[in-house]
């Protein structure tokens, strides 16, 4: 039987019916209409399904959805400060060319933006260890971590461009 | 020459909504009254299928319909269709009363949720009469042994042999000064693509079938499962917006495209099947693992006298992509270094095992495996360095390409000469000579050559329709699968740079087979060359009626004019000019232009060149060989778009380094029981095991044939890395491996041989 | 997955009741990074899953000098990994929960259920055990504690009665002069289940070996203390050929498989070289400390 959990996504507080043998990454999809954290593997090995709970980047599909009553989570549909604008990581992701089929993107994105939140000026070897738990299988992770570099560098001229 | 669009890395249209979120991939769709399907797959590898009972599944509440072979139509048809395909194989029912390996679907359900759907899976019972299985070649192909697929040309052979002769042989071997013989073979990588397989299918009132997929070849989908549930094309609209990846691998119907249709007809509701990720492994497609004996008589100035190989690929349970991968494998051979006489066989050998397809590089990874160490070998032998040896034999321009065609250029030479300089090779040789210490440390270098589109053995075209809108901006329709690797945009490019219009004024409108133009789908690494060409040829079309239209209102011939940055004016001469946008708008008394263009491109063959210069570490107590950098040199011709080409090179160096060193799926060869079928245990490199790429781009050889002299690139990095590193290791331990994957076992093996101790 | 009933208790005592009415049918709930996985692939199948994050004062992680370190049972692996008192007196499990999965998975799995799985290839065992951790453990009918070394009894099995759980872990305060060191072998640099691990927790004085730990992870059932190991180093002074006789009697100790990931000839080498490359590093530790 469903249960209702009321957390915070995005900003919004939100109430979900969600059935307690589900994740909080089918709640997402399904119960929340955001479908822009991705099922990968559904194991916690990949990262396609990272999104940010209390601020900390996590893999949805080992949440159980009930635990997520009264947190709040950050998705992929979170990450741009407003709709006109988007967020300088992902700004760097579409300029170095950190995207190609895009599955994955989201994932790294939020990872990325965790990371240089807690890490504004991280070396490239941080970079590589913060990333080291999402999957991307068109990159080759080249771009990706030029991306996330690029930021840095970016923020370093224009920290408010955070939030 | 620099040109005003291609050549310049334009933001991609596609990345805006990847970034965000907003890209809607087959399982993002919601869809009111959606069921989920769920297959079962048998735990035995060969076995008849005795009893199927699927009561207790239908009873459980909440189950909407349960389909076994029992209930679906038997028709035999070809898991790769592709229409006009030199040989296809048409080994597979939707469901048959037999299963040939391990996870084979046998049943599926539709419920209202994936949980019930699972849940009555496990209702379902089977009774299996187990059949003996054969997991090798060999076995299989020994006589006598259980026939899988009762069909010609027997013997558990997918096609007849492929022979491919030129020269004399005999002659050649007569006349060599020495002669290298060797036996290569390449384990099971499969492409592990980020998007599990996924589609949904809906049925309207008037019998119309809507198909959203994740697949790289929509016309193909559509066209088998027309024909296989008995529709005209015109009722089945196959529709592709985003996809998570393929590498080849999604060029295939897996069973789920068939069955998910009819359960939708059945219930009357939408179904989507979403595989799990454990599905990838067990229900997709694998590379082709494969055997190469290539015997090869030599100079004693490097040069080939004769080459002889015989090829063997294990095709798996099913035919797939068997036929074009012996075939495009094994011509391969004749090329890439220069023989004149050349005596080739290639096989493919059905077994019980996980079903090989397409997987960027389609056989000739394997190939060319075997035949660029085998040049490394050559190199030892004569104590020559193996880049200059490799140059001296490399294929040049005038060359009888495998597709019977002459090469145009020297783009693989020039690929060699950049990377020895770029890497300052006889240096980093140097060096490794003197070494010592438990990490070695070695360079290596692998060429390969890979064609832009599947001719000859598909006779290919490539359409493009455009339309010219009454303010002067244009869409371009095109069949051509988003991939991910920035096609679209390429395109885009294409056609702003023929019609001499800003890019942003070019739309691309893609992904529904109603609409879009017939398109073969995307693979081969033609989408560029021959689609591109294409629209290039539209967008000429389109140029033509525009100038004649300007012509008339400036009151000049279509000649005098030249359009340049959406601007056209009559050529050296200062006066009024007339922007696109003015020369096609409705004016007073005179209607909008209504300009299409349309062209059919029927491509031959282009090749592209790739030298890799890779520097391997091996810890000698461990066994682990890691990447340490990679200096890939190619040549694509005219570069459409730097940073997606450079994309496409890393991404394909990384599973090439998977393939040459982590990654393998492995059967129980008792049983045929997947073993590692998990991103646990199937190992692909990330992103700290990665190295600093560090690409090189050459415009050497561009081809008339392809839009502004463009050529392919998706699939040659594959090849090259994999000999390139093989052979680092050899000049970083002195030990020569002919396989891949390299364990690191293997590698402690192989010194401890070397040294001669026994191992404790 | 397959349905199950979700319970949060507000206390231990409450938790421990509740385990003892679902009469063995339940799985408790902390990070849920194997739990859910074990649920998912259908090893395990609750009836009850009970969740014990709402109880207070279990996510407390604290050190003192004579007491040592305590590890509460919510406590992350990533608050392990990231606190400056475990990396720099418990070097070998702070590089054990770094080692271990992704920062995704590391900000929900805890090391006492790391502990509580006893999975063979489990990263923090080795540590804990070569440290002489002990484990605490409330029921109903009381709390006891015992070394983390007694606690793993098989492959997946440990000393947990049906209404127990573990409320934490404590390890002691580290001697002078000790160096630790934690080698995992794994294929690629992360996200890896180790093949072999060795974990070193040495003692040394003018150069000669007070006391040592080394305890193998991944090459048995459970973690395996080298005893013949550590008896060659223990009141010796310490020398490049010691550790390597050393590293050759850890090899006979370790009972290790062939499986899909490595033969077991492979992973007895392995116990061999890192076990002589994890005393290094642990000796090159005690040179701080």
């Amino acid at each position: 039987m469903r249960q209702l959990i009321a957390l915070t996504i995005n900003g919004e507080p939100r109430e979900l019916a969600v059935e307690p043998h589900s994740t909080l990454l089918d709640a997402l999809r399904y119960d929340a209409g955001l479908t822009g954290t991705k099922k990968g593997c559904d194991v916690g090995e990949c990262g396609s399904c990272t999104v940010l709970m209390d601020g900390k980047p996590t893999n949805a599909c080992l949440v159980l959805a009930p635990e997520a009553h009264g947190c709040t989570l950050v998705t992929i549909e979170g990450i741009q400060p407003d709709p006109d604008t988007v967020h300088p990581v992902q700004d760097q992701f579409m300029r170095c060319g950190a995207a190609q089929c895009g599955f994955c993107t989201p994932g790294f994105v939020v990872m990325a933006k965790a990371l240089l939140e807690e890490n504004p000026q991280p070396t490239r070897e941080e970079i590589r260890f913060a990333i080291a738990g999402n999957i991307c299988r068109c990159t080759g992770y080249t771009k990706i971590i030029e991306a996330i570099e690029q930021t840095a560098e970016a923020l370093r001229h224009a920290p408010e461009a955070t939030r | 020459m620099t040109h005003a669009v291609i050549g310049h890395s334009v933001k991609r249209t596609d990345l805006l909504d990847k970034v965000t979120g907003n890209a809607k991939y087959v399982a993002d769709m919601p869809l009111a009254g959606l069921l989920h399907a769920k297959m079962k797959r048998s735990n035995i590898a060969h076995a008849r299928i005795r009893r199927i009972d699927a009561s207790a599944a239908l009873a459980l509440p909440g189950v909407k319909a349960v389909l076994t072979h029992e209930n679906v139509p038997r028709v035999l048809h070809a898991g790769s269709p592709h229409p006009r395909s030199a040989s296809v194989t048409c080994d597979q029912y939707i469901l048959d009363d037999k299963v040939r390996y391990w996870g084979e679907g046998v049943a599926v359900v539709a419920a209202i949720s994936e949980e019930i759907a699972a849940r009555a899976v496990e209702l379902i019972e089977v009774e299996y009469e187990p059949l003996p299985a054969v997991f090798t070649v060999d076995d299989a192909a020994a006589p006598g042994a259980p026939l899988i697929h009762d069909r010609e040309p027997g013997g558990n052979l997918v096609l007849p042999p492929v022979r491919i002769e030129r020269g004399d042989v005999d002659k050649g071997f007569a006349t060599a000064d020495f002669i290298l013989e060797g036996v290569y073979e390449g384990g099971r990588p499969t492409p592990a693509y980020m998007e599990p397989n996924v589609l949904t299918c809906k049925w309207d009132g008037n019998g119309n079938l809507t198909v959203w997929i994740s697949t790289q070849t929509a016309f193909m989908v559509r066209g088998i499962m027309a024909e296989v549930l008995g529709l005209p094309l015109h009722k089945v609209r196959v529709l592709v917006d985003h996809m998570g990846g393929g590498f080849g691998a999604k060029q295939d119907l897996f069973q789920s495209e068939f069955l998910c249709a009819l359960l939708a007809r059945e219930t009357r509701r939408p179904v989507r099947m979403e595989y799990t990720r454990e599905e990838t492994f067990l229900g997709g497609r694998t590379r082709h693992p494969a055997r190469v004996w290539l015997r090869q008589g030599f100079r004693n100035d490097g040069t080939i006298t004769a080459r002889e190989a015989k090829v063997v690929f294990n095709s798996g349970a099913y035919g797939s992509h068997g036929p074009g991968v012996t075939n495009v494998g094994t011509a391969a051979m004749v090329s890439l270094y220069r023989c004149e006489n050349v005596r080739l066989e290639g096989r493919c050998v059905y077994t019980n095992s996980p079903i090989a397809g397409a997987f960027r590089g389609y056989g000739v990874v394997q190939t060319y495996y075997a035949l660029d160490i085998q040049m490394d070998e050559a190199a030892a032998h004569l104590g020559l360095d193996p880049a200059e040896l490799k140059l001296r034999n490399a294929v040049r321009e005038g060359d009888i390409a495998p597709s019977n065609h002459p090469l145009i250029g020297h783009g693989l030479e020039a690929c060699i000469r950049k990377g020895i300089e770029a890497t300052g090779w006889a240096q980093r040789r140097a060096e490794t000579r003197q070494q010592q210490g438990v990490i070695r440390r070695g360079w290596g270098v692998g060429c390969e050559m890979h064609g832009s589109s599947a001719y000859p053995g598909i006779k290919e075209q490539g359409n493009a329709i455009i339309k010219m809108n009454e303010d002067g901006t244009v869409v371009l329709l095109t069949g051509a699968a988003g991939l991910g690797t920035g096609a679209h945009t390429a395109l885009a490019q294409i056609v702003a740079e023929e019609l001499c219009i800003p890019f942003d004024c070019v739309s691309v409108v893609h992904g529904d087979t109603d609409v879009v133009p017939w398109d073969i789908g995307a693979f081969a690494s033609h989408t560029t060359y021959m689609v591109g060409r294409a629209a290039q040829m539209a967008a000429g079309e389109i140029k033509t009626q525009l100038l004649a239209r300007a012509a008339a209102q400036m009151e000049t011939t279509p000649e005098q004019l030249d359009i340049a940055n959406g601007v056209i004016a009559v050529r050296d001469s200062p006066g009024p000019t007339l922007t696109v946008r003015e020369a096609v708008m409705p004016r007073k008394g005179l209607p909008a232009a209504q300009f299409v263009g349309t062209a059919t491109y029927h491509p031959t063959k282009s090749y592209s060149f790739a030298a890799h210069f890779v520097e391997v570490e091996v810890d000698t107590e461990t066994g682990f060989i890691t990447v340490a950098q990679v200096v890939p040199v190619h040549d694509i011709g005219k570069v459409i778009h730097p940073v997606a080409a450079a994309g496409q090179i890393e991404g394909g160096i990384q599973q090439g380094i998977g393939h040459t060193l982590y990654e393998d799926y492995q059967i129980d060869m008792q049983t045929g029981r997947s073993l590692n079928a998990n991103f646990v245990d199937y190992k692909m490199p990330l992103a700290m095991d990665m190295p600093p790429i560090h690409t090189i781009l050459l415009e050497a050889a561009p081809d008339p044939g392809g839009p502004f002299g463009a050529k392919g690139v998706g699939e040659d990095p594959i090849v090259a890395i994999g000999p390139a590193i093989a052979n680092a290791v050899y000049d970083a331990i002195g030990v020569r491996f002919r396989h891949y994957p390299i364990r690191p076992e293997q590698v402690l093996q192989a010194l401890a041989a070397r040294a001669g101790e026994a191992r404790p | 997955m397959r349905a199950f009933e979700y319970l949060e208790p507000a206390t231990l005592a409450e938790a421990s009741a509740l385990l003892h009415r679902c009469g063995g049918r339940a799985s408790v709930l902390a990070g849920g990074t194997d739990l859910l996985v074990q649920i998912k692939e259908s090893h395990r199948q609750p009836a009850q899953v009970i969740n014990i994050k709402k109880i207070p004062g279990m996510d407390v992680l604290t050190f003192d000098a004579v007491e040592g370190l305590r590890i509460g049972a919510l406590v992350t692996t990533r608050e392990v990994e990231t606190s400056d008192i475990a990396r720099r007196h418990y070097a070998s499990l702070a590089r054990a929960v770094t080692d271990f999965a992704s920062i995704q998975v590391r900000n929900r799995a805890t090391v006492v259920g790391n502990v509580c799985r006893a999975s063979p290839s489990a990263d923090t065992l080795a540590p804990l055990i070569a440290d002489r951790a002990q484990v605490h453990l409330y029921g109903l009918s009381g709390s006891r504690s015992m070394p983390v070394e007694s606690f793993v009894t098989g492959a997946g099995k440990t000393a947990l009665a049906a209404d127990e759980l573990v409320s934490r872990l404590t390890v002691p305060a580290p001697r002078p002069h000790t160096g630790k060191a934690y080698l995992k072998h794994g294929r690629r640099v992360q996200m890896e289940l180790a093949t072999v691990g060795v974990a070193v927790s040495i003692t040394v004085e003018r150069g000669q070996c007070l006391d040592v730990g080394i305890v193998l992870a991944a090459v048995g059932p459970t973690p395996i203390r080298a005893v013949h190991a550590e008896a060659m180093l223990r009141g010796r002074p310490v020398s490049a050929g010691l550790v390597l006789q050393a590293a050759h009697a850890a090899m006979e100790d370790a009972r290790p498989i062939s499986d899909v990931r490595a033969s077991a000839d492979y992973r007895r080498e392995m116990v061999g070289v890192l076990t002589r490359r994890a005393i290094e590093l642990a000796l090159q530790e005690t040179e701080t400390h």
